[in-house]
């Protein structure tokens, strides 16, 4: 037992909102005793923008372009899960062809999003040249998507009803190429994650999250699925064209970092086939299908699987122009209590790998969470109210 | 005139002015290496003096809390350890300025000077980073000067004496690599445990202490201590050319062998990813001390049976 | 379990060339379905609006001169502009595309990023009701 000066002895580090672990701010305190972290609080929030509040203000096709920019890397998916949405409410038939193409643009942009991590999870370790050489080949998919797209980042590819742009026979060729070589380096990093020793030594039986802690803290995406927790929105609810082209579950059971390693890079496969397929199957048919530029009053929800987890859209419509309200849930947001729990007890030095291993994507996840204790009220402050309290709180009264 | 002459051979040649000149040449060279086993361009050839110039003409900015001489004076003392102990080794392929018996001893302490005033350094502030940084510097320190001391102190025992200059002629015909290949090995590794090189760059782990021991460093105490580094890496590979890979009879010789032997170096910092402190300790307690009394033992036990 | 897996890539990396892209000494070619700059031609413009309704950013503004005799020009901020598209496809008439070959817009001043398109005349009438007065003129058509 720890008497009262000893408990002061313990060092709180503060990881962030700056901090070179950190590719986005968030603020994490480490109480550490020596190098042994013995408690995890966490404070998100730097990276909100008030999107939600911003979408209200613009009309349905606006808010198409400003969902994608919730997040670089995964900003397909948000404007997938969107129109999706939209179609729901407005009851639009999206041809079989446009589907086909949304399901194309977010296999690649999985791909992408999956080599990124890959490259920052390694210079996290110290492992630099994983970094650079993930990154290199990043390039292919990037220019991969800039062809049949039109941009590398952001690829801006739905609209209400269908898709932009179309697959000519020489972006197929481009995009066959481009895997073949993307899978031959893929292996080369399987073999590389799986067998390299110092690697090894800094990845496996760190940060181990067993199966039913998953499902009790309610992990999403790869993680949980490196913890033998099956699931998967595009098998379990499958959306789009997921239904003519199924999709395999990866599952790992090990459920530490290297599980965690192993999981995105076989995911990584299973996505190269998947396009494959799509490439080879592709419907014919149009392109898109007529929406109405006043959305029918209703609510729709729709739930897609971002590069991260399981992502959930809400939208309310009143009949006009402009939704009345878009409520997005993030997959990071479900992950970071794993984090939290799994850091106690482990070293410093494992404290960015394990931050990492969950793929955090902190512009994702800041929007406004309302969190119900049973027993409670419900407070709900207006602004003048707001206002006091804070002057109350930080002592400062005007 | 003795005093002139010492004056020059610490401020200018062969230690000093043309040392640091050298310390950042070679610190690009690495940098380069690093690149191109990476598959991408790396710094132009003044980056390093760019650095150096622009640290040096900077704002020191004193944090609350420390002690003020100690911050500003640890990292001349950190340079002035390098540079003197480059009066004494075969810098350049030119035979030490000053020798006398005992002085690979002498030389042994000052390179570890670097070392031990990063970590005071780190000590000396109130910054988390800084602190848990120093911890690891001097962990580092402790763990691998055992294996690198016998590793060096090798060749001392197979020429019959503690002086450099006596050490490099024997080496000269004796090409150590092949008569003791594990203290090769464990040398290189030491240097690059010392030179806090990757993969045992634990003490300033950019991704989880941020710069550690060297976080509240600016302007001029950073950039004598980066100086230091880079003397430091220019007298490592002097030492372990000159004692290893058949000594450094002429200039030419000696950017050859160390420009060979910094090519390894960066070799292996490309190829593996970064150890935690306690792995480090654990490698270095246990395989590089064994591996060095292994040599030791054939070592000796030739020279009892010859 | 093996040390240093990656010792094939490192080990020929050191005799291949660096596989970065010397900009902007070496320029790649950029793709033809690149989003660059737009570009608006006045001929089928029947004046609806649609695209400045559409655009997330306002980038694009349609000066209506006279709508009888199909009299417009237009507004184009390439600061604004965030290259989505939504103005190409929300036009029913086919009045604008996006060039593939203009995308180096980097500028020193906000001048050049105020663009006007149209027959003289009609832009001449439309910036005498705007207070950029020093703004480009780009004839098109």
């Amino acid at each position: 037992m720890k008497t009262e000066e000893q408990k002061r002895e313990l060092f709180t580090i503060p990881i962030g909102p700056q901090h070179p672990a950190l590719k986005e701010p968030g603020h994490f305190r480490f109480t550490v005793d020596g190098e042994i972290v013995t408690d995890v609080t966490v404070r998100l929030g730097y990276a909100h923008r008030g999107i939600e509040k911003a979408a209200e203000e613009r009309n349905w096709i606006q808010n198409i372009y400003l969902m994608e920019r919730i997040c670089g890397i995964c900003s397909h998916i948000h404007a997938t899960a969107y129109c999706l949405g939209v179609e729901q409410l407005a009851n639009v038939q999206v041809p079989p062809r446009a589907q086909a193409i949304r399901v194309l643009v977010a296999e690649l942009e999985r791909i992408h999003s999956h080599l990124l991590w890959l490259g920052v999870a390694a210079h996290e370790a110290g492992f630099d040249t994983l970094f650079m050489y993930s990154w290199r080949d990043r390039e292919t998919v990037m220019d991969l998507l800039e062809d049949l797209t039109g941009n590398r980042v952001n690829y801006s590819v739905n609209l209400l009803g269908g898709v932009k742009c179309d697959v000519s026979s020489e972006q197929i060729d481009a995009i066959y190429k481009g895997l073949e070589f993307l899978e031959k380096r893929t292996h080369h990093y399987l073999d590389v994650v799986g067998t390299d020793a110092m690697f090894l030594q800094r990845t496996r039986g760190v940060g181990v999250m067993t199966r039913s802690y998953a499902e009790l803290l309610g992990a999403v995406g790869p993680t949980a699925r490196a913890s033998a927790v099956a699931r998967d929105i595009r098998v379990e609810a499958p959306y789009a064209a997921y239904p003519d082209f199924p999709v395999n579950i990866i599952l790992e059971t090990a459920g530490d970092l290297a599980a965690r390693f192993l999981v995105r890079i076989k995911e990584l496969f299973e996505c190269y086939r998947l396009v494959r397929e799509i490439l080879n199957r592709l419907p014919p048919g149009e392109l898109v299908a007529r929406a109405p530029r006043r959305i029918p009053a209703g609510e729709a929800f729709s739930r897609v699987e971002a590069p991260r987890g399981e992502l959930f859209y809400f939208l309310k419509s009143n009949g006009s122009d402009k939704p009345e309200r878009v409520k997005v849930r993030t997959p990071t947001i479900c992950n970071w209590t794993s984090v939290l729990k799994l850091a106690v007890g482990h070293q410093l030095a494992d404290i960015p790998m394990i931050l990492v291993g969950i793929d955090p994507c902190f512009s994702c996840n800041d929007r406004s969470i309302i969190i119900h204790r049973p027993g409670s009220e419900e407070q709900c402050l207006d602004w003048e109210t707001l206002r006091q309290y804070g002057q109350v709180k930080y002592g400062n009264p005007t | 005139m003795e005093i002139l002459r010492s004056v020059i051979a610490l401020l200018i040649f062969p230690s000093g002015l043309l040392l640091l000149v050298a310390g950042l040449a070679y610190e690009w060279v690495d940098r380069k290496l690093l690149a191109q086993y990476q598959n991408r361009i790396g710094p132009r050839w003044f980056q390093p003096f760019a650095d150096a110039l622009k640290l040096l003409s900077k704002e020191e900015v004193i944090p609350e809390g420390v002690n003020p001489f100690l911050f500003v004076g640890l990292p001349i003392v950190a340079l002035a350890g390098g540079l003197t102990a480059a009066l004494y080794v075969p810098i350049w392929g030119l035979p030490p300025a000053y020798s006398f018996t005992g002085d690979l001893i002498v030389t042994l302490y000052l390179l570890s000077l670097l070392a031990l005033c990063m970590g005071v350094a780190g000590a000396n502030t109130m910054d988390r980073f800084s602190l848990i940084g120093a911890t690891r510097t001097l962990t580092q320190l402790f763990s691998y000067e055992a294996p690198f001391l016998l590793a060096l102190l090798g060749p001392a025992i197979v020429a019959g004496s503690w002086q450099i200059s006596e050490i490099t002629a024997y080496t000269r015909e004796h090409w150590l690599i092949f008569t003791q290949p594990l203290g090769f090995i464990v040398i290189v590794i030491g240097l690059m445990g010392k030179l806090e090189l990757p993969p045992f760059d634990a003490p300033e782990a950019e991704t989880e202490i941020v710069a550690g021991a060297l976080t509240e460093y600016s302007g001029r105490g950073l950039a004598l201590f980066r100086l230091g580094k880079g003397v430091e890496m220019v007298i490592g590979l002097t030492l372990v050319a000159a004692f290893y890979l058949g000594g450094v009879a002429n200039p030419l010789w000696f950017l050859v062998k160390t420009l060979g032997l910094l090519l390894v170096v960066a070799g292996i910092q490309a190829l593996l990813a970064r150890l935690r402190i306690d792995q480090t300790v654990g490698l270095w307690w246990r395989y590089g001390v064994l591996l060095v009394l292994v040599q030791w033992i054939i070592m000796i036990g030739m020279r009892i049976v010859l | 379990m093996k040390l240093g897996a990656m010792i094939s890539d490192v080990t020929t990396s050191l005799f291949r060339k660096p596989v970065t892209e010397r900009y902007p000494f070496e320029r790649k070619e950029a793709s033809e379905h690149l989003r660059g700059r737009l570009a608006w031609d006045p001929e089928n413009c029947s004046g609806c609006g649609l695209c400045a309704m559409d655009c997330p950013a306002g980038a694009i503004e349609v000066v209506v001169i006279d709508k009888q005799a199909k009299r417009f020009a237009c507004h184009y901020h390439v600061d604004r502009c965030t290259f989505c598209a939504q103005c190409v496809h929300s036009c029913r008439q086919g009045c604008l595309a996006m060039a593939s070959d203009i995308w180096e817009l980097a500028a020193l001043s906000r001048i050049p990023f105020e663009l006007w398109y149209g027959d003289d005349e009609n832009v001449k009438l439309a910036m005498a009701g705007t207070p950029a007065s020093e703004a480009q003129k780009s004839g098109a058509g």
